[in-house]
């Protein structure tokens, strides 16, 4: 059984999950997929080095985590509400759309 | 064994995280994820890890759940079986080279120096108030990202 691979295939599972969703949500879950993947490692690592430092540590990884997840919901919100949807194709459309929109006006 | 059913598990339900069409069901997976990685860390002697990924995971989810209901799309499609068996396919698939290949040898062990030397002498606390106020400052933005947002209606 080895941790390394094992995060590994996570953390590539993370990835791929951030190239393909077109939903902020589900990029927001492959972000934090990816940053459990890499706790995963550090912590299973540290275990096995008999270093309990690693833990400590963690808690530094996981408030960091949990800060970034609250402003990134938080920009999620505002986005869906400004928009009016959570697809990302859609915003930029909508975006592009907004931008032709001030440009014909500033004209 | 019990590890490596908790790899399968916690792939699998990473990848039905990502994959599924509904997002609460996405979040429902992902709490799996996080239970599946706190029971690794138990399995594997790191306690205090497991007790602190469990506890943010719970709160972590509580907000995904909230938002994940606010943001989705109510006429999405409900997964088909098929999809389903073929994402837990995939996940028992990418989960046999953690538990057949083998970079180091890495077994499990409790900790030399334990959590309260690591907390009190090697500078912890320092880190955890750093911590802190990053998520302080963190909250801060959000508050302020979302009041204009709001004022500049």
């Amino acid at each position: 059984m080895d941790f390394f691979i094992l995060s590994i295939v996570m953390m590539g599972i993370g990835i791929y999950g951030l190239l393909t969703n077109r939903q902020l949500l589900k990029v927001f879950i492959s972000i934090e997929l990816i940053a459990t993947a890499a706790t995963l490692n550090f912590v299973m690592l540290a275990s096995s080095m008999s270093q309990g430092l690693g833990q400590a540590f963690l808690m530094l990884a996981f408030s960091t985590d949990t800060a970034v997840s609250g402003v990134v919901l938080a920009l999620l919100v505002i986005v869906t509400k400004k928009y009016g949807t959570s697809n990302i194709n859609e915003i930029l459309t909508k975006q592009e759309e907004k931008e032709i929109e001030a440009e014909e006006y500033g004209d | 064994m019990i590890l490596e059913i908790l790899s399968i598990g916690l792939l699998v339900s990473a990848c039905l995280a990502l994959f599924l069409d509904d997002v609460v069901y996405s979040v429902a997976a992902l709490s799996g994820t996080f239970l599946f990685t706190a029971l690794l860390y138990y399995v594997n002697g790191a306690i205090y890890a497991a007790i602190f990924q469990f506890v943010v995971g719970v709160g972590t989810l509580a907000i995904l759940f909230l938002s994940g209901e606010m943001l989705s799309d109510k006429s999405t499609k409900k997964t088909s079986p098929k999809k389903l068996s073929a994402l837990i396919g995939v996940g028992v698939v990418l989960s046999l080279p953690a538990i057949f290949l083998s970079i180091s040898s890495s077994k499990g062990a409790y900790s030399a120096a334990s959590f309260g030397d690591a907390l009190w002498s090697l500078s912890g606390v320092d880190v955890i108030l750093q911590a802190l106020v990053i998520l302080t400052v963190a909250l801060g933005i959000a508050i302020i990202l979302y009041e204009r947002r709001n004022g500049g209606k």
